[in-house]
């Protein structure tokens, strides 16, 4: 990080190969910090970088339709993503950034002005990397969330709407999940579904006890019915922790009454024919084992 | 500045950048069909750019998919006023294809890059301001005002991935020769394309030959 920088002649010798990107990584690197930096003018490059979709145009190339599938698997991580990362209030894009650019002098879009290196967005980035660094455990179950969430959209294109929506709000409930789930002593559970149903989900166990849950593909309850959700110790009886409805939409996002699950313990989640069942009377939905997750860094 | 060259610039954006635009947009608020939209314009461009350069319909299809996991995750980090949504889309597989060929080859060092071009890196593309006014004779005669040996350079860089010292070895050549052929060539491509080189301060120096 102390290497000299580069003047603003070698950067301007450079601006060929750099927007080709034919320098070398260390180069191409200094090139970069010299831009983000030097307040002078880089017509050159400009002028030179603006050749370059032209040459895509240029190179005769031959036009390859990517399979169908790719499209599936792109859409399908982009889920898993949001899932992991839900989008902020302060990420949706303002109006500011929906005007055009003042006049080409003035330092209207701040990232494009010269500003200390490295900026802040990149500053912003590297304490998010750490303390996914710091949080370890997190990492963990963000795997699993994302594997659920990838079965949330797998039928891509069917009902698009009614998926959209049904995977952002599961979405939401992952995220609940996982917060929950980075807490110091949180254990996780994978619930899947049970004999007849389509259920599954995402749970965390929170440090006193209560437990997240985040599901989806529930059939939608009707009259009195309510799902129970049940914490199993052993071969103690099923202990009740609380009880929800779901409409239509298939997702539940709900958190139960705090009791003693230590790593092991059964969440099974019933449907009741009515609410305050203290055995269960209805069919197991799903169910999952609570398991600490591995202590890493 | 000169006219064409304030023409240039002033230039307002097509119906379809508007439309690329309000998109993104929708992209950067986490709208999932927004980015399937986005894919679907672009599908076929970003595969065939990215097959083009890795030769390998599986590393293409990887490929792909980083660049627009990228425009999901940074769609924020477009700037309007450098280049339309298309170029950059296009450029971040571009990139993104070139890194993964040098990571297949195992003599080259491992590239640092971002996901996706900072701003500094995202330039104002002249191409959809020129290729409406240009027949494929035009474009063909454009490349043409190129020496064999800059077109090589250039391709080789460009769709090869390789950088100027690997041209040099490849193509025997002094280092220092690639540089320059680069250089001129890609200011020869422009002054085809726009009438002007752009450098009105006389930086193109000995590129006005």
């Amino acid at each position: 990080m102390t290497e000299p920088r580069m003047t603003h002649d070698e950067a301007i010798e450079l601006a060929a190969a750099y927007v080709l990107g034919a320098l070398e990584s260390t180069d191409e690197a200094a090139v970069r910090d010299h831009l983000a930096t030097c307040a002078e003018s880089h017509a050159e490059f400009e002028a030179l970088g603006g050749v370059m979709p032209s040459l895509i145009e240029l190179g005769d190339l031959e036009l390859v339709e990517p399979p169908a599938s790719l499209g599936t698997r792109i859409m399908a991580a982009a889920a898993a993503d949001l899932a992991e990362h839900p989008r902020s209030a302060a990420s949706v894009p303002s109006m500011a950034q929906a005007a055009p650019p003042a006049a080409e002098a003035g330092p209207a879009q701040p990232s494009a002005a010269p500003t200390p290196f490295p900026a802040p967005a990149e500053r912003a980035e590297r304490a998010e990397r750490r303390e996914r660094a710091r949080t370890g455990r997190i990492d963990w179950v963000l795997r699993i969330a994302a594997v659920v969430a990838i079965a949330a959209v797998g039928a891509w294109g069917l009902n698009l709407q009614r998926q959209l929506d049904q995977a952002q709000r599961f979405d939401r409930a992952v995220a609940a999940v996982v917060q929950a789930a980075g807490q110091p002593d949180a254990k996780t559970v994978v619930l899947k579904s049970g004999e007849g149903a389509r259920a599954s989900g995402i749970a965390a166990v929170a440090a006193d006890g209560s437990v997240v849950l985040a599901m989806r593909d529930l059939v939608a309850t009707s009259g009195s019915q309510v799902y129970e959700a049940w914490v199993i110790v052993g071969k103690q009886a099923p202990v009740a922790v609380g009880g929800f409805t779901v409409d239509s939409n298939g997702t539940a996002a709900f958190t139960t009454r705090p009791a003693t699950t230590p790593p092991g313990a059964v969440i099974a989640v019933t449907l009741e024919p009515n609410e305050g069942n203290t055995a269960p009377k209805g069919p197991i939905v799903a169910a999952g084992v609570a398991t600490a997750p591995p202590t890493s860094s | 500045m000169n006219e064409s060259q304030s023409g240039l610039r002033g230039r307002t954006a097509s119906p379809a950048d508007d439309a690329d635009r309000a998109v993104l947009a929708l992209v950067t608020a986490g709208q999932l069909d927004a980015l399937q939209d986005l894919y679907d314009r672009y599908k076929t461009m970003a595969y065939s750019i990215a097959l083009r350069i890795t030769s390998d319909a599986s590393l293409a299809e990887d490929v792909v998919q980083d660049a627009f996991l990228g425009v999901w995750r940074n769609a924020g980090r477009y700037v309007e006023g450098r280049g339309s949504v298309k170029t950059w889309v296009l450029s971040i597989v571009h990139h993104r294809a070139v890194d993964a060929v040098r990571r297949r080859r195992p003599t080259s060092e491992l590239p640092e890059r971002e996901d996706v071009p900072p701003p500094a890196l995202q330039l104002p593309d002249i191409w959809h301001d020129v290729a409406a006014g240009l027949d494929r004779e035009e474009i063909a005669a454009a490349m043409g005002t190129l020496s064999t040996v800059q077109r090589e350079a250039i391709e080789l860089a460009y769709w090869g991935g390789l950088t100027q010292q690997e041209i040099a070895e490849r193509t025997g050549t002094p280092l220092g020769t690639v540089k320059s052929r680069v250089r001129l060539g890609l200011l020869a491509l422009r002054r085809a394309l726009v009438g002007e080189d752009g450098l009105a301060d006389g930086l193109a120096g000995d590129g006005g030959t």
